[in-house]
């Protein structure tokens, strides 16, 4: 438990709008450094609340939450947004790139807001990332000018470029075709074994959903299941060496 | 700096936005340079002819037929005042000026010629002729000369209060622009008006001063009233002789103020709606960058940022603007000279900065509010 990236006990949530509604009631789970997990479950019944909830964008009514080893119940703040910087990257259901900004600018944003200086450094490593994901020749282009797959993975890049311990992806491939959703679980995989990122990957995709080390199954706001995937990561080991 | 980039960038995404906002800054901005430096320049140059060529403060005897002595102990008192810029002691006599059947009343000034330099800028103003030097000279508006059909070297003959005549000599011609003084006043040596009044070396009618600040006149004439050297003198102080004039030009600085505040607070209702208004347009983005991590300080200053470059180029386009305005009204036919004031173009362009900054704090305080989740939530 003590390396857990993550430790999630009791995590409840209650919005409260004309009569209190439910999203999330009492979810422990935690995960390891480097796992790769996946979170499936219907329509409203409380995935988003939960990455949210872990990515400290939203606080929850009751539970606790360990990121790190540290209880975010006692940070500010500016200790929340400093954790969302660097701990954390999100790969949102919509790609929300800025309009105003080119590619790389998008995908340095988050080194920007961490306070480092735009140069030739950063730029070459916001290239790497951007090559990686095969978007190196869109990278001068204005955010809103490239396709809506090519959005998806810019989102990517920019979530990866602060090399995060923990990457939260809310439907990634959601609005992507078949080819760019096997695409984008690759990348995914690829920097899991190489940079030993952990992912929780909400996903409405069977396929990707089977793919990940585990899957969590919410159903109307409870962790309903919470499996182990069997030999997935060899098969991924072998397919990222060939 | 992040919010700085992140700034510019807004503005530069919506530049006709920000170029309105930037043209109405100016606008206000030279108004402001234009109205307030042309009322100080007309004010000025009243000012100017009204005491330029006069006393500030006049010593007298309180027995008003009484001569006022120049007293050794009077003339240090006047001297060691650093307040004081200018003294003449004077002596004016009325005089009937005859000539044929013609006659006219005129007041003959003595003075010493460096004194009436001094005070009515005799050299500048002298357009025909000399000054006087001997007890005999006399000089003379041009208007009056013209009248009376009287050329310098002609003789000048006048009828003393006592019915007494004297024959002057005509040895210059003057104009120093203003019609009182013109059409009836004669200046000469101190000699003349001596020997026809019959007073001693020592004795004026008035003792004229100026000050460095003609605004400090009650107050120096308060202080003189408590020295020992001053006893036996009444003052005529040139703010209560203009006060009417005063009270005109106060009237006139009021409603310069006011229409200065007014086309400030429209500016700043202009921009900080404008800048409202950009705001909730970058209510998104704004939440993006607080969900990946940007400080709530961070993306109010974004707005603040935004306000202060607006404000500089506003202020500087504005600046450009009045000096402009100023440049063409210059070229009509005006009767005052403009004059600008260094610290007032220079405090309007902090006050428009200023002010362009100050709007921002609204749209700033939204900005720091606003939730990421509401953002991601929304899609
Ligand atoms: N801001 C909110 N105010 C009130 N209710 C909310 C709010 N956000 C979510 N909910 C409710 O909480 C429940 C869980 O919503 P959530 O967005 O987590 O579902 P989800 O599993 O992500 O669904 P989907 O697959 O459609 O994205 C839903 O019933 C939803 O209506
Ligand atoms: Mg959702």
């Amino acid at each position: 438990m003590a390396d857990d990236l993550l430790v999630a006990e009791g995590l409840s949530k209650v919005y409260f709008d004309v009569i209190p509604t439910p999203a999330l009631t009492d979810v422990s789970f935690s995960l390891a450094s480097g796992e790769f997990a996946s979170v499936i479950g219907r329509s409203g019944s409380g995935k988003s609340t939960l990455l949210n909830l872990v990515g400290l964008l939203d606080t929850p009514t009751s539970g606790s939450l360990h990121l790190n080893g540290r209880d975010t119940a006692g940070l500010d703040r500016v200790a929340r947004a400093r954790m969302r910087n660097t701990f954390v990257g999100f790969v949102f259901q919509f790609h929300h790139l800025l309009p105003e900004f080119s590619v790389i600018e998008n995908v340095c944003m988050p080194a920007l807001i961490r306070g480092e200086a735009w140069n030739a450094e950063l730029r070459q490593r916001a290239r790497v990332t951007l090559d990686m994901l095969d978007l190196g020749e869109v990278a001068e282009k204005n955010a809103n000018e490239t396709s809506g797959g090519q959005r998806q993975r810019v989102a990517i890049a920019r979530a990866l470029m602060n090399r995060p311990q923990l990457v939260l992806a809310d439907e990634p491939t959601g609005n992507l075709d078949t080819e760019n959703s096997a695409l984008v679980y690759e990348l995914f995989r690829k920097v899991n074994l190489e940079w030993g990122t952990a992912f929780l990957i909400v996903t409405h995709d069977p396929t990707i959903a089977q793919q990940a080390d585990r899957i969590l199954e919410i159903s109307d706001g409870r962790l309903q299941r919470d499996v182990a995937v069997p030999g997935v990561s060899a098969a991924a080991d072998e397919q990222a060496r060939s | 700096m992040l919010s700085l980039r992140i700034a510019t960038r807004f503005l530069r995404t919506g530049r006709g936005q920000s170029l309105l906002i930037i043209a109405g800054i100016a606008v206000g901005i030279a108004v402001q340079i234009f109205v307030g430096t042309l009322i100080m320049s007309l004010q000025a140059t009243l000012l100017e002819t009204t005491i330029g060529n006069a006393s500030h403060v006049t010593l007298q005897n309180v027995d008003e037929k009484k001569p006022i002595r120049y007293s050794p102990a009077l003339q240090r008192g006047l001297a060691s005042d650093r307040r004081v810029r200018l003294i003449v002691p004077d002596r004016v006599l009325s005089v009937i000026f005859s000539k044929g059947t013609d006659s006219a009343p005129i007041s003959v000034v003595g003075a010493l010629p460096r004194d009436i330099n001094a005070i009515y800028k005799m050299e500048k103003h002298l357009v025909a002729g000399r000054m006087v030097s001997d007890p005999q000279d006399v000089i003379l508006g041009k208007s009056f000369a013209t009248k009376y059909r009287l050329s310098v070297g002609d003789p000048v003959l006048v009828v003393l209060p006592g019915g007494s005549q004297q024959k002057l000599k005509l040895v210059g011609l003057f104009d120093v622009g203003t019609s009182a003084v013109n059409d009836r006043i004669g200046f000469t040596t101190p000699v003349f008006p001596r020997q026809a009044l019959g007073l001693g070396p020592d004795e004026y009618t008035d003792i004229q001063t100026q000050l460095t600040d003609p605004f400090a006149s009650t107050r120096v004439i308060a202080d003189w009233a408590t020295l020992e050297a001053f006893s036996g003198v009444k003052y005529k102080d040139w703010q209560v002789e203009s006060s009417q004039l005063l009270v005109g030009l106060q009237g006139q600085s009021s409603s310069s103020y006011m229409i200065q505040v007014f086309v400030l607070v429209a500016v700043a209702l202009g921009i900080a709606s404008t800048l409202a208004i950009s705001a909730v347009q970058k209510t998104r983005q704004i939440g993006i960058l607080k969900a990946m991590g940007m400080t709530d300080a961070t993306a109010g200053a974004v707005f603040l940022w935004e306000a202060g470059i607006l404000g500089v180029f506003g202020t500087g386009l504005g600046f450009v603007f009045g000096l402009g305005l100023l440049r063409l009204f210059a070229l009509g036919p005006i009767t005052f000279t403009i004059v600008l004031d260094p610290a007032f173009v220079g405090g309007s362009c902090a006050i428009g900065i200023v002010v362009s900054l100050l709007s921002a704090i609204i749209p700033s305080r939204q900005t720091s509010r606003i939730d990421p989740i509401e953002v991601i939530q929304g899609g």
